[in-house]
């Protein structure tokens, strides 16, 4: 159970270079183990009943992954459903569309994760900029309105906005005289991945840039104060005390995110697909909810959502043995 | 030291699956609260609640709230809490039969194969026989139709045609439509064929560049998402057959053939190419959802379009409100060549594989069959369909029901409708179809007498100038088709028929626009690519599928799997 | 002093100046961008359906109605619904903040020996997904089903936020810790007296999360506590306005007799797209308002300087 070596922060591990280890004691075995147990009892009183929580809601459910091997069917349940081997993920991987899917997964994902964090965090500085408490506080109030909208809400003023006729965005560039003719934006496929993504931050990026405005409420204001006497510039201050400051946290979220890899989201290419653009905009949570759920077919979408895991798994330790190496923050 | 800890962490763990179990069973007790425990004997008319569950969107409520509830409550004691579906059917329905609990009453709507795949619904046979002598008789020439193979009817499918079959008197159905004006403008022509009716809306687009200040839409079309067939549905009707599916069944063959790769198909598309070529159609007709559609009707600019009477309601009534007659759309039965009957009116059609059954979970099922047994009967149904004598509706000298101005009103507030309980019997409950014993149709908007009552001046002048009564007049009469709908077979879950629908759309969804938006000097190739990649398709077992289904129909057996 | 560094004490307050400009426009520039969409919901949400219809509604109302409020209101158990919302999101979010403190701590320890296979295990949950079926049928046997239980324990712990919550504990000055642990505290002392307190903006920031992700919820209800009346929340019950002012319209009968009725002109009908957006100002706005209570802890910033001493 477990691996009875404690980790090392990135300062201790400079320690630890630096001097020889101190051999104090077996540090394996059950002895070693019931020790710590005992030296902790606090710390194990505090985790263990919500590690209990955790796998009975958690894992003891995952029980239900064997019907990715089955023809599930809910009147028979996991017992009596016809055993299929791996004709599931033969029917995901060999379809011909697989291959499309996936990089539409992808590229929206990636696209997502990149404007998504560095629209946040700007925002987050700059708020964080802001002298005038009062406007400060409207602004964030303002900022993060459009997550309370649902994603129907959503699409519906995307589509008006890119609108041919009196779409805001064909009038703007029409006036400025950048083209001639309106440009059907939802009609040309590889527009559709900025317009996900724009659509995307525009939604979330006030709520996402709200855990920021909270790490930079941590830094300690001395460093200001002694930025200002030393006659730093307000870009100097951001780039040498907020982004360092809020470095850990934007790393941890990173890695956390780049496990999340297939999930390019859902809803926002779904309410926007359309006949002319649907070779950009079907991901894999679109095929599975044609194929999968659509269909009654739990097994499809079951055995999707193991590939999903599987690939998550390997961005996300990747992902923190790259922060290790760079001597970062890291998830574990 | 160890020990105790150990016991303190016990302790912990112990509190809090108390907690979780404790809460669940406290609330597990009023959950089961309104399942009937004690519904006593035979004949019992003590009170008790239903849970009834429907698998389609409605409000909520309890039927004893509404008048004709209350009146069946009244002689039967039975109420029923009504629950509509709000998310997902099939992750809905997964849950109910995967875990095993079940409302009292279930209307599974699509989901019907995984009840009865799940034995979830117990046999009527012997309760219909005992208690239900109504529903047998009314429903008498369809039984077989849902009589399963093993002998027994688990579920009751709703509106057997009685007596004679009366067709609506206005297009809910599919066609194509056109601005009234237009035809006003050219004095009336007959439109029969798509050349006629491209050219009559082509020539007016030319003379009228601009309505009421906006571009005009000559033409354009719903192609939405899940609405995508609204589109490539259009051929079949072009070549004269009704909404069977996917596939249009010969009517002397009975063979059945997928028409997305036919002649017309491509006819229909090369004729949308030219409009686009000519400028013609709407650039943004496979671009926009259906708020955008629907906002584009009511603004009045656009000349005609094809659509089911029943998806653009709202834009109806958005352009009713406008008040000018001329800007309302007038559906038209229009087909490929003149040679071509059209068949845009649905034939009397028996949906066998949708209804209602009585779940194991159910006690006392007799009563809630004593309910249905009651509400069948004509009277009742004269309530649910066409409301209360006087209130909503009067009776003239000879017998025939029609409806004065302000009983048009009241029995189309929603409010009203759902007070006296239309709304929740109208569907999703044995009900009837085709008309009463007195000779009144079954459903009142099939009354020719109540669509004219809502007829005002100006559809007079239609109506006259083509020399008709009422505007489904100038389509023909539906052939006789036994075995329709085609497209209520019995298609497995994820079987290859299952498989093939969903590439089929998938197919069709990405060509057609792209041959229709084409170069016309390209639109062979893009019509060769999409014919080639629709026939590596397993249209074989499709097309063999539905003309085996058609067959065994016309032999009377629609319950073989 | 002297010249030179007023001279620089100029310039910089120039440069802060074009700084401050410049960052006021762009905020200014977001404020437009980020409130139309709310504003054009509201516009929507107080015209008539019938006229939101033709489309083209971009701030104001056209044709001012206060009905698609009173048919929500009318048709949805808003106040019974609401409670249940209020009471789940308020329970939900202080036993989910306090359990991911508290593991969030546990593993913030750095001398914690299962620390790494307490992270561990947590953080792979994240990524994986029993699917429906097997999740109603686990709850169904803990007897959660048809519980307001339903609604809090599943959902607990939300990994995302333990993780958050400990790279702030993390980010504490450890001399904190120890100088607590020399006058004796134990561990629950030192989460009680020092994490906790000290992490309040994160912990005001995870609530938030929490309470949005509570209130917002209605998959839950549908799936576990549908046809119990007393259990429905405030987002469910909008839910159900909303698709049944679909169906109202994709009943042949429905709206041919709604049709029928509009051409006498005196009956207002309601639209999916108006009942959406009065829906989402019913909804949005209780939880708008909880924010500017949470907003002081991480808009203004706290001085850990002045406790660390």
């Amino acid at each position: 159970m477990g691996v009875p070596v404690r980790p090392l922060t990135v300062t201790e591990e400079i320690k630890k270079a630096k001097m020889p280890r101190r051999q104090k004691g077996p540090r394996k075995g059950l002895n070693y183990f019931f020790t710590k147990c005992r030296e902790q009892k606090e710390l194990l009183l505090m985790s263990i009943p919500f590690l209990l929580w955790l796998f009975v809601f958690k894992y003891l459910p995952l029980g239900g992954w064997v019907m990715a091997f089955q023809n599930f069917r809910p009147a028979r349940g996991f017992f009596e459903s016809d055993w299929v081997g791996f004709d599931q993920f033969k029917f995901l991987f060999q379809d011909q569309r697989f291959l499309e899917v996936m990089r539409n997964t992808l590229a929206m994902s990636i696209i997502n994760l990149i404007l998504g964090f560095v629209t946040a965090i700007t925002l987050a500085v700059l708020l964080n900029e802001l002298r005038q408490i009062g406007f400060k506080r409207i602004v964030q109030t303002i900022s993060y309105m459009p997550h309370f909208l649902s994603w129907v809400v959503v699409a519906g003023l995307v589509s008006s906005a890119l609108a041919m006729e009196d779409g805001i965005i064909n009038v703007l560039l029409l006036n400025l005289g950048i083209i001639d003719q309106p440009i059907m934006f939802l009609g040309v496929g590889q527009y559709f991945w900025g317009i996900i993504g724009a659509s995307d931050v525009w939604k979330s990026v006030g709520w996402n840039s709200i855990i920021y405005l909270a790490a930079i409420t941590m830094i300690d204001q001395e460093q200001y104060e002694a930025a200002e006497i030393d006659g730093a510039s307000r870009l100097q201050r951001i780039f040498y005390i907020t982004l360092p400051g809020i470095r850990s946290v934007v790393v941890i979220l990173m890695i956390m995110n780049i496990g999340y890899i297939l999930e390019s989201g859902f809803e926002a290419q779904y309410l926007l697909m359309n006949p002319l653009n649907m070779d950009y905009a079907e991901n894999l949570d679109i095929f599975v909810l044609r194929y999968g759920i659509s269909m009654a077919n739990f097994s499809l979408a079951t055995a999707a959502g193991m590939f999903k895991t599987v690939v998550s798994f390997i961005f996300l330790f990747a992902a923190n043995k790259i922060a290790q190496k760079l001597g970062e923050a890291r998830l574990f | 030291m160890f020990k105790k800890k150990s016991l303190s962490v016990l302790i912990f763990i112990s509190f809090f699956m108390l907690l979780v179990a404790c809460g669940g069973n406290d609330d597990q007790s009023t959950a089961t609260n309104d399942n009937p425990t004690d519904a006593g004997e035979e004949g019992s008319t003590d009170p008790v609640t239903y849970h009834y569950f429907i698998g389609a969107s409605g409000s909520d409520i309890h039927t004893n709230e509404t008048e004709i509830g209350g009146m069946l409550e009244d002689e039967t004691g039975v109420n029923f809490q009504m629950e509509y579906l709000v998310g997902d059917l099939m992750e809905k329905l997964g849950v109910m039969v995967a875990g095993g609990q079940y409302p009292d009453v279930v209307v599974p709507d699509h989901g019907i194969d995984m009840m009865l795949d799940a034995d979830a619904f117990i046999p009527l046979n012997d309760l219909l026989e005992e208690h239900g002598q109504n529903i047998l008789a009314m429903y008498d020439d369809y039984l077989d139709r849902f009589t399963m193979p093993d002998g027994n009817i688990y579920y009751i499918p709703f509106g057997p045609t009685i007596n004679e079959f009366v067709p609506n008197p206005n297009i809910d159905q599919g066609a194509f439509w056109i601005q009234r004006g237009v035809l006003k403008e050219y004095d009336f022509p007959e439109i029969n064929t798509l050349e006629e009716y491209f050219d009559v809306i082509k020539r007016y687009a030319d003379e009228n560049p601009q309505i009421d200040g906006m571009n005009t839409v000559p033409f354009t079309g719903l192609t939405y998402d899940t609405s995508f067939f609204t589109f490539s549905n259009v051929p079949n009707h072009l070549a004269g057959f009704p909404n069977d599916g996917g596939v249009m069944v010969d009517l002397d063959t009975h063979e059945a053939s997928v028409y997305a790769d036919s002649e017309y198909a491509k006819r229909y598309l090369q004729a949308l190419n030219e409009l686009n070529d000519g400028g013609y159609l709407d650039q943004e007709m496979f671009v926009m959802n259906t708020d955008d559609y629907l906002a584009k009707l009511s603004s009045g600019r656009v000349l005609g379009f094809f659509d089911y009477g029943w998806q653009f309601g709202q834009a109806r009534v958005a352009i009713e409100d406008l008040g000018d007659p001329e800007k309302e759309y007038m559906a038209l039965p229009v087909v490929l060549d003149e040679s071509i009957t059209d068949q845009y009116i649905d034939p009397p059609s028996f949906t066998q594989n949708r209804g209602v059954g009585i779940t194991v979970s159910a006690e006392n099922p007799e009563r809630i069959i004593q309910y249905w047994d009651r509400l069948i009967q004509e009277d009742m149904q004269k309530l649910v369909m066409w409301g209360e004598e006087e209130r909503h509706y009067s009776v003239d000298e000879d017998g025939r029901y029609y409806r004065t101005d302000e009983q048009v009103e009241l029995a189309g507030d929603q409010d009203e409708r759902r007070d006296v309980g239309m709304t929740v019997f109208e569907w999703n409950w044995p009900r009837l179809n085709g008309s009463f014993n007195d000779g009144n149709a079954v459903e009142s908007r099939r009354q020719p007498e109540v669509a004219s009552a809502t007829y005002d001046e100006e559809d007079r002048v239609y109506l006259d100038a083509y020399g008709i009564q009422t505007f489904s007049e100038l389509f023909s009469q539906p052939q006789d088709r036994p075995w329709y709908p085609a497209w209520s077979a019995n298609i497995e879950q994820g079987s290859d028929v299952a498989l093939f629908s969903e590439r089929s759309e998938e197919l069709t969804k990405r060509h057609y626009p792209r041959i229709v938006l084409a170069n016309p000097t390209d639109f062979e190739d893009e019509w060769a690519t999409f014919e080639e990649a629709y026939r590596n398709l397993d249209v074989d077992v499709y097309e063999e599928f539905f003309t085996n289904t058609v067959r065994e129909r016309i032999n009377g057996n629609w319950q073989f799997r | 002093m002297n010249l030179i560094n007023r001279l620089k004490g100029k310039r910089r307050s120039v440069d802060d100046l074009i700084f401050d400009s410049i960052n006021i426009v762009i905020m200014l520039l977001l404020v437009v961008v980020m409130l139309y969409p709310m504003l054009n919901t509201l516009a929507i949400s107080l015209n008539t359906s019938t006229d939101t219809v033709r489309g083209g509604l971009r701030l104001l109302p056209r044709e001012f109605t206060w009905y698609n409020y009173q048919h929500v209101f009318n048709e949805a158990q808003i106040l019974r619904a609401g409670l249940t919302s209020v009471l789940r999101t308020v329970t939900g979010t202080i036993l989910g903040v306090f359990a991911s403190a508290m593991v969030a701590y546990t593993i913030s320890r750095q001398h914690f020996f299962l620390k790494k296979f307490v992270t561990i295990t947590f953080v792979m949950t994240m990524y994986m997904n029993a699917g429906l079926i097997p999740t109603y049928l686990l709850h169904r046997e803990l007897g959660l089903i048809g519980s307001f239980w339903v609604y809090i324990f599943p959902t607990l712990i939300g990994v995302f936020n333990v993780i958050v919550i400990r790279s702030f504990i993390e980010g504490l000055p450890e001399t904190l810790f120890e100088s607590a642990r020399m006058d004796g505290a134990g561990e629950f002392t030192q989460f009680f007296r020092i994490a906790l307190p000290l992490a309040l903006p994160v912990i005001a920031t995870v609530s938030l999360f929490v309470a949005v992700g509570q209130w917002n919820q209605w998959f839950d209800v549908f799936i576990y506590n549908s046809s119990i009346p007393e259990l429905s929340t405030l987002q469910y019950e909008l839910m159900k306005v909303l698709s049944n002012s679909n169906a109202a319209f994709n009943s042949g009968a429905g709206a041919e007799s709604a049709f029928a009725a509009s051409q006498s002109g005196v009956i207002e009908t309601v639209t999916p797209q108006s009942i959406r957006a009065a829906m989402t100002v019913v909804v949005s706005v209780p939880i708008i308002m909880v924010y500017p209570f949470l907003q002081k802890y991480f808009v203004k910033g706290l001085t850990i300087g002045g406790v660390k001493g």
